[in-house]
């Protein structure tokens, strides 16, 4: 248990520590426009990556997200130019939405329990199909924000209590997740599930039903993402989220959840996503040249994943020594 | 009777019969143009994927290949263009390869991180520094002499690159199959640990793999930069999820412990048919990503029903 907090620490640390030195590079970092756009522009990575967490728990791993969010997005920006202008209109949106990201999810997870294809394989594959059937149904092409309901306009630029709507749908996501992870008979299961398969099985969880449930709830929340998505941008482009995918892993994993499964919270893949977007919108601010920001995005997560495993293997070391001495 | 029913057998049938298919059903699919078209394109894939089965064999992944090829191309590219010759822009080039690979080998097996972490990582820092290098500009200007490796016939009539391919996928195989290493690479993969404890150098082992896969990486790079004549950052980049999808389609296991190169190489024949064919159907290219896609899964789901069947029946052997 104290392993696991100090996972999160860790990384609070990490996060710390990066946000002194930008702000003394550039005292524009800490207002608090600039944290809230961080997090606005972060929302829809946010989502998905609690969806992720679940998913990677389990021990499985879900690359189909961003093209399942953009399947989402496309079939949502197509309906939107039809909708009449009226409220009833968005919620039903969001419901199709919802429920399409679930029919989505849902597929993978059937493949992956009961046909027992690995997880990345099934989700490589989808993706694939998803991505081919997406480009040839809009022809890649960018749709605008000119023909869209006024209200749904209204929608993405409400704010409440001066921070934007997505940012309290984020958090709205977050205590679900959490919810659903710390206080459900369902969440006990999934990190049952990770942490050892063959005594969870034998306790008598149907593992099959957890992993459709986590890949379908993961669909959920890419539906959910996508409306955030369209909200954000004001337009849907069907290239816009390549490679998201990746960075939504990375963010789980940086957050403290094990690849392998077990481990993870949600607390930890919000630090985790926070450092994603620190870093992107530190390097802007600091003006350091575009073609270098990877470079350094890249060495941060090498030295975040490496100390943080450094500093886990101490622990266990540690751990040993004491039962030695005892 | 036996030998005909294991996995690289059938998926050797499906490329037979795919083959047969495009040639009735596609025009101009048999004519020598287009053939010579499929073995030059088929080289540069098929070695990314024979990279990536060798890490996936130990239970790992390389998600930074693609990029490894690019900034080894870019690399060469840059050292010709500034007039440096061929033989030491190669060798340069290799070695910049290898110098990723054991970056990623070395995370992986000193400090400890999981695989596809490293690479996910080195991928993002890979790219980067080719950004940074080349300022996102694609670089040319190599020699004539270079252009005929991705280009050039062996005896006028087998694709120089082509010869390569067989090269290294033989090597990979005798290496695999008959070397102290291939046998350890299997073992870590089915049981790291068991394999740690009866006295493998695991960490080394593990080490020489990655540096293998970035090699191959880097051969690859330069049958691509020579048959492009050009060099930038996404150099092969889609090749990524296509490599794994080759190397899980043809056998090997996801967890490691399984996969052999002729599964990989009828795999990567497959997806070379495939496309060429569809292409020459006037398939639009996004429809050929589907599917790829619907066929990764067809034949996993075929192989899954196929398992459950054997199983039944040797249960009933037994009872």
């Amino acid at each position: 248990m104290k392993s696991i907090m100090k996972k999160e620490a860790s990384i609070a640390v990490i996060i710390i520590i990066l946000s002194i030195v930008l702000s003394f590079i550039n005292p524009v970092f800490l207002t608090i426009d600039n944290i809230l756009d961080i997090l606005k522009g972060n929302v829809v990575l946010g989502i998905l990556a609690m969806g992720m967490t679940l998913v990677i728990i389990t021990g499985g791993i879900d690359v189909s997200v961003a093209a399942v969010t953009t399947a989402v997005c496309v079939v949502i920006g197509k309906l939107l130019v039809m909708v009449p202008d009226h409220i009833g209109a968005l919620f039903l949106l969001l419901v199709i939405a919802c429920l399409l990201g679930i029919i989505l999810g849902g597929i993978n997870g059937f493949l992956v329990s009961k046909i027992e294809i690995p997880a990345i394989v099934v989700t490589l594959g989808t993706m694939s199909m998803i991505n081919g059937i997406v480009l040839y149904v809009t022809n890649g092409q960018y749709l605008n924000s000119t023909d869209f309901p006024k209200v749904f306009l209204k929608f993405s630029n409400i704010k409440i209590l001066g921070v934007s709507i997505l940012i309290w749908l984020f958090f709205l996501i977050a205590i679900l997740t959490w919810f659903l992870l710390k206080h459900t008979v369902m969440g006990r299961e999934i990190l049952a599930i990770g942490g050892n398969k063959e005594s969870a099985l034998r306790v008598g969880i149907n593992f099959n039903k957890v992993q459709i449930f986590v890949f379908a709830y993961m669909g959920f929340l890419a539906g959910i993402a996508a409306i955030a998505q369209i909200s954000y941008t004001k337009a849907v482009d069907p290239n816009g989220l390549s490679g998201l995918e990746l960075s939504v892993i990375a963010a789980v994993v940086l957050g403290g959840t094990n690849i392998m499964g077990g481990r993870g919270t949600v607390i930890g893949t919000i630090l985790g996503v926070l450092l994603l977007g620190i870093i992107q919108n530190g390097l802007i601010l600091a003006r350091i040249d575009i073609f270098w920001q990877k470079v350094v995005v890249g060495l941060i997560i090498l030295l975040a994943v490496s100390y943080d495993h450094i500093q886990y293997k101490r622990a266990q070391a540690q751990l040993s020594r004491i039962e030695i001495d005892s | 009777m036996k030998i005909a029913l294991s996995k690289e057998n059938i998926l050797g049938l499906i490329a037979l019969a795919l083959f047969v298919v495009m040639t009735i059903i596609a025009p101009g699919f048999l004519s020598a143009e287009n053939i010579n078209n499929m073995m030059f394109q088929l080289p540069e894939f098929g070695l990314l994927a024979l990279g990536m089965m060798v890490v996936i064999i130990t239970g790992g992944i390389d998600l930074s290949i693609t990029y490894t090829a690019a900034l080894s191309g870019v690399s060469i590219a840059m050292m010709q263009s500034h007039g440096y010759p061929m033989m030491i822009s190669i060798l340069v080039g290799i070695l910049i390869g290898l110098a990723c690979g054991f970056m990623n080998g070395f995370i992986v097996t000193r400090i400890g991180v999981s695989p596809i972490l490293v690479t996910l990582g080195t991928m993002i820092l890979f790219e980067g520094v080719i950004l940074s290098i080349t300022k996102g500009n694609s670089i040319s200007g190599f020699s004539d002499w270079y252009n005929l490796i991705g280009n050039g016939y062996y005896l006028g009539l087998i694709p120089l690159s082509m010869i390569i391919f067989i090269f290294f996928a033989v090597v990979t195989s005798v290496l695999l199959g008959k070397t102290y290493w291939g046998r350890c690479v299997y073992m870590i993969g089915s049981n790291s640990v068991a394999s740690l404890f009866s006295g493998i150098n695991t960490s080394r082992v593990i080490l020489k793999v990655y540096l293998y896969a970035s090699f191959l990486a880097a051969i690859s790079a330069i049958i691509m930069t020579s048959r492009y004549n050009t060099a930038k950052v996404d150099l092969g980049s889609s090749y990524l999820l296509q490599s794994v999808a080759a190397a899980v389609l043809g056998g090997t296991e996801i967890q490691g412990g399984y996969g052999k190169v002729v599964g990989t190489v009828y795999a990567v024949m497959i997806f070379q048919i495939l496309s060429n064919g569809l292409n020459l159907l006037e398939v639009p290219r996004t429809i050929v990503n589907v599917i790829m896609g619907a066929i990764l899964i067809a034949v996993l789901v075929i192989n899954f029903a196929k398992t459950k069947l054997g199983n039944k029946d040797r249960m009933q052997v037994t009872s």
